[in-house]
């Protein structure tokens, strides 16, 4: 009986709030399902395809080819053990269509008899071969390549075999520098391409038929154990999904935390929801207390009405995302860059199931422990009834879980951590602005009568002066909806002018030029009427010790705490380090800790160790400070440096630079490579400067700077879309709770309104003082919002992508006043209702 | 001043039609104060929501100095409630978000009276509470709210003053020291009131007293 009067005759009885309770809930909780359902299909795609990803059981591979020392070692594990293998070696080059006459940076893979052993290519005309030259298909369409088309690669020219339509080595499409071009690896060594210095991997491949996956992974920790470079990995097939996944998975994180804003201003929606219906129902709550129905007891029931629907929310988005996703596979497939499976894994959704219900359930704790607190006998007795306040503390567990789940969905405790602090900088802000705003409203009001200018701004001032937390708290979710949009555009607008619309930036980024053709080169150059310009030498190296303890490489844990920081960490770990030397600081970069380097006085022996300086994050990632004393491997030889000071680099900038620069005099006579860029200049002679710099030097590569722009600009507009669209599923949430709270609003003041209409206050008069009152906080909140978006993107900017600073007048208040209107109609919506106000209805009788 | 002929309501349709009021015939004279008395369901409250124009008839006529309120529009009715009439309600019925002084100023401020803010500060001195004027509702007791009530509806000068059981939500002394207060209010500025109450002592205190029972007068 009892409880059948809190679940179904409640919830007829109060059919608006349940709806609105289930509609809150399910919208908020949409777009995390909806990218955690994503996310985990991508997953699960790449971890079934795994040793199709990676070709083999296991692979060793590095920047460089092994040595022989690390050769034997390699065979004296492998050896012991039945297996197959092959070498793959991929660089980065420029190959010419000799048809066509184009030329371009591709990615040239030499594979060996065998390849792959897990997986399949498929070309055009059914058969791959790895004694033969096949292209990609991307760069089939580029070039319109036909078989038996002639290209030029190195010293050498090879006629085109076929097109490899499907390369399920390929994780995810659409994310690669270059196309690519399959080459038998003897083929590849005749090209003379392969020169010191030059941009590529080795990668030996194994199949063990014998060995399950535990062995294959013991077999992985016995080499890892004899190869201590850092900078040479070896791999299993499930650490190269994950790699894979990785680009993928950034962007689901903070999507995820975009998300969470959504929910966020759900659970305020819902908070204020159930403090209006539990305040409603007090008085037949405080009758069943009376007639014995302990407090707890009471909570327990509210409790389970609030799982009901929660239970129903989560019961339609599983319906709602198996319908939507079925009919969005086509879409995610070409967004992602995966052929995306089309039988739905809900584990993900069902394991955030126990975080959502949780979180959601938290936020009724200060409304439940009000409860408890309020002396249930005596409200009866008294002439109004009213819940006890609840306590800051009550809203611990709320927050609490709140930074948890931040966590958890960034897989990052500092992204996590920023995330809930910037709430907290947001929430008190909110606070602050409509604290300020009402002691300025307190401050112009007082003494003045209530024709300010007209009586019904007057009255709408006074409300606004006097509503206490309701206003607030629609304040609070208006004001996070709108810096949620401003941060969005105003980082896009940021990034776009940075990397897209710069018009200064360079037109060729070259790389790999060898020392010896450095001066011809730079002839070549003069000869046309151009001017190479940032050449930097780069010296391959490793970093050997800090402060006299040997530098380790990063184990491969993948336990589930593993965050990004520690995938970040140990990545940087296990690399190689390219470094240059240079004395000054150039315009792209800018000193942050420490001192410049000395300069030098002619015929100074340098008998000390060499000053470094770092990029800062690079520092904090492998957790240098300054005067640390490190020792660098360079191709052999150490060399002893101590860390002098730290830079900050705009790597936006695309001129050419490095995590480690050396104090000129201690490595300069290292083996060496060089980069350049080619500064602004016309398509026309970009294209034809590198068309016949390919010719003479053919080892030579080159990047299309406006080609890579453009490439960031897809990917970023496809990121873009996927936030905004989450973005403004958080304002229709915001939208809905503000209905709710509007029409509460609106509801709760029948009274006020039907007595103003009782004076003589028309209905056009009390719209029009509605509008007024929740038109200026909706302008106040956007203001305030989008300012606060804006700086935060500003912050996000400057910290994070390192771009500077500037404002898109159009992106901030043409939204702004778009959602003020919106708002506005949604009140209008709610405000209708006040022509139903009946005066009568304040008379004893009726 | 006031004249009723043959005044019908009647609320609900089909079987569940309540004929609230059957034909009421009525008189008001200026400067008179008439009691309304009857029990709960006798009409009295909806003949006052009638005769305030806060709702409108089914049939039959309320003339106001010879002007008929019946047949007015919404717009005409409030614009004429608002320059005519005051109301006090059994609950009081401040605006929540206005202080004392506030509430009072409303209808003088809506009229666009001159002086509005002197007056209002008079009336609030002459209920004894110039010293609350800054007080917002929640913080007046039940008393003191009804008090600001009766001087929001005497700031206009209305030339007919309603009262709907003005003291049906107070304690015994509390409740007649407010309707003492109503009564010498009315009797200085010889303002018409019609006063709905179940008391016949304080109904006794009107210079007419009319019963209500099952929808017509007795």
């Amino acid at each position: 009986m009892i409880s059948s009067f809190f679940l179904s005759r409640e919830i007829k009885r109060y059919p608006f709030f349940f709806l609105l309770l289930l509609v809150t809930l399910t919208l908020g909780t949409l777009g995390l399902l909806g990218i955690g359902l994503v996310s985990e299909q991508v997953q699960t795609k790449l971890k079934s395809n795994a040793k199709e990803i990676l070709t083999s059981d296991l692979v060793v591979s590095a920047r460089r080819d092994l040595n022989d020392g690390e050769k034997e070692k390699l065979q004296s594990v492998v050896d012991k053990i039945s297996h197959e293998h092959y070498l793959v070696v991929d660089i980065y080059s420029m190959v010419t269509h000799l048809r066509s006459g184009e030329t371009r940076l591709v990615e040239l893979r030499g594979v060996e008899q065998n390849f792959p052993f897990y997986g399949k290519l498929t070309t055009a005309t059914g058969i791959f071969s790895q004694k033969e030259l096949f292209v990609s298909k991307d760069l089939s369409e580029l070039w319109q390549i036909k078989t038996s088309d002639v290209m030029r690669l190195g010293d050498l020219t090879l006629s085109v075999s076929g097109v490899v339509t499907d390369d399920s080595s390929q994780g995810l499409r659409g994310f690669s520098l270059a196309p690519r071009l399959y080459i038998p690896l003897s083929d590849l060594q005749k090209t003379n391409l392969l020169k010191p210095g030059s941009t590529g991997g080795y990668a030996y491949h194994y199949r063990f038929p014998k060995l399950n996956d535990e062995e294959v992974k013991k077999v992985k920790d016995l080499i890892t154990e004899l190869l201590t470079d850092p900078a040479i990995r070896v791999t299993l097939p499930e650490q190269s999904s994950e790699q894979t996944g990785r680009t993928l998975g950034y962007l689901t994180d903070f999507m995820a935390l975009a998300a969470l804003i959504g929910l966020i201003l759900s659970l305020v929606g819902i908070f204020y929801l159930y403090q209006s219906h539990l305040l409603a129902r007090l008085k037949d709550l405080c009758l069943l207390y009376l007639h014995g129905l302990s407090k707890g007891s009471i909570i327990i029931r509210i409790i389970q009405q609030f799982s009901l629907v929660f239970f129903v929310a989560f019961a339609l988005q599983y319906l709602s995302l198996s319908f939507f996703y079925q009919k969005l596979v086509p879409f995610l497939s070409t967004t992602v860059g995966l052929d995306m499976p089309k039988e739905i894994s809900f584990k993900q959704i069902l394991s955030q199931f126990p975080f959502l219900y949780g979180l959601s359930l938290s936020i009724l704790v200060p409304l439940l422990m009000g409860l408890l607190r309020t002396p249930m006998g005596l409200q009866l007795k008294s002439q109004k009834i009213s819940l006890a306040r609840f306590r800051f503390y009550d809203f611990i567990p709320f927050m609490l879980l709140l930074l948890g789940y931040s966590c958890y969905l960034s897989h990052s405790f500092y992204t996590g951590s920023l995330f809930f602090g910037a709430l907290c900088i947001v929430f008190l802000f909110s606070m602050i602005t409509v604290k300020l705003m009402q002691w300025i409203l307190k401050k112009f009001i007082a003494g003045r009568g209530l024709r300010i200018p007209t009586i019904e701004y007057g009255i709408a001032l006074r409300n606004l002066t006097r509503s206490g937390h309701k206003l607030t708290l629609s304040f609070l979710s208006l004001t996070l909806g709108a810096t949620l949009i401003s941060l969005i555009l105003q980082l896009d607008r940021m990034i776009q002018k940075e990397f897209i619309l710069d018009e200064n930036k360079p037109s060729l980024f070259v790389f790999d030029i060898q020392e010896e053709q450095l001066s011809p080169l730079l002839e070549f150059t003069k000869s046309r009427g151009l001017k190479l310009d940032g050449i930097t030498p780069m010296i391959r190296a490793r970093l050997e010790d800090v402060n006299g303890k040997a530098f380790k490489r990063a184990t491969g844990d993948t336990g589930t705490l593993r965050t990004r920081e520690d995938e970040n960490e140990s990545r940087f770990r296990n690399r190689g380090i390219n470094l240059t030397y240079r004395q000054h600081l150039i315009p792209s970069e800018t000193l942050v800790e420490g001192k410049l380097f000395p300069e030098k006085i002619a015929g100074e022996t340098l008998d000390r160790p060499a000053y470094l300086s770092l990029e800062k994050r690079f520092a904090q990632r492998l957790g240098l400070k300054i005067n640390d004393k490190v020792t660098l491997d360079i191709q052999g030889v150490p060399v002893e440096g101590v860390v002098w000071n730290f830079r900050e680099v705009k790597w936006t900038s695309f001129y050419p630079n490095f995590f480690v620069n050396v104090e000129p005099g201690f490595i300069d006579q290292a083996p060496k490579t060089y980069l350049a860029v080619l500064p602004v200049t016309t398509r026309e002679n970009k294209l034809s400067f590198e068309r016949d710099a390919v010719k003479e030097f053919n080892n030579i590569s080159f990047i299309d700077i406006e080609e890579l722009a453009a490439k960031l600009s897809d990917l970023f507009t496809r990121s873009r879309m996927a936030i905004e669209i989450i973005s403004w599923l958080s304002l229709g949430v915001g939208l809905v709770i503000l209905y709710g709270l509007s029409h509460d609003q609106v509801y709760r003041r029948m009274y006020d309104l039907a007595l103003m209409k009782s004076m003589g206050f028309s209905s056009g008069s009390l719209i029009q003082h509605l509008l007024l009152e929740f038109g200026t906080l909706f302008f106040v909140a956007m203001v305030a919002g989008f300012t606060l978006g804006w700086g935060m993107a500003l912050i996000i900017g400057r910290e994070i992508f390192k771009i500077s600073w500037s404002i898109d007048w159009g992106r901030m208040f043409g939204p702004g006043l778009f959602l003020t209107v919106l708002c506005l109609a949604t009140i209008l919506v709610s405000a209708w209702k006040v022509t139903r106000a009946q005066p009568r209805e304040l008379l004893s009788d009726t | 001043m006031m004249n009723v002929s043959n005044l019908k309501k009647s609320y609900g349709e089909g079987s569940s039609l309540v004929e609230v009021l059957k034909g009421i015939n009525l008189e008001i004279k200026k400067g008179e104060t008439v009691a309304l008395l009857g029990k709960s369901g006798s009409g009295k409250s909806t003949l006052l929501s009638l005769l305030s124009g806060l709702d409108t008839p089914d049939s039959g006529e309320i003339l106001m100095d010879g002007k008929n309120i019946s047949f007015l529009t919404e717009k005409e009715l409030t614009s004429f409630r608002a320059q005519n009439m005051g109301i006090v309600f059994q609950q009081f019925h401040l605006v929540s978000t206005l202080s004392a002084l506030e509430n009072v100023l409303l209808p003088l401020e809506l009229l666009k009276r001159p002086g509005a803010m002197e007056r209002a500060t008079l009336l609030l001195d002459q209920v004894g509470l110039s010293s609350r004027k800054e007080h917002l509702p929640s913080q007046l007791s039940g008393g003191e709210s009804q008090r600001v009530a009766i001087a929001r509806a005497m700031a206009i000068s209305p030339k007919i003053l309603f009262a709907d059981e003005p003291s049906g939500n107070l304690d015994e002394e509390t409740g007649e020291h407010v309707m003492d207060l109503l009564f010498k209010m009315v009797k200085e500025s010889e303002t018409t009131m019609v006063l709905v109450t179940h008391d016949r002592d304080l109904a006794k205190k009107c210079s007419r007293v009319i019963h209500l029972e099952h929808g017509g007068i007795v």
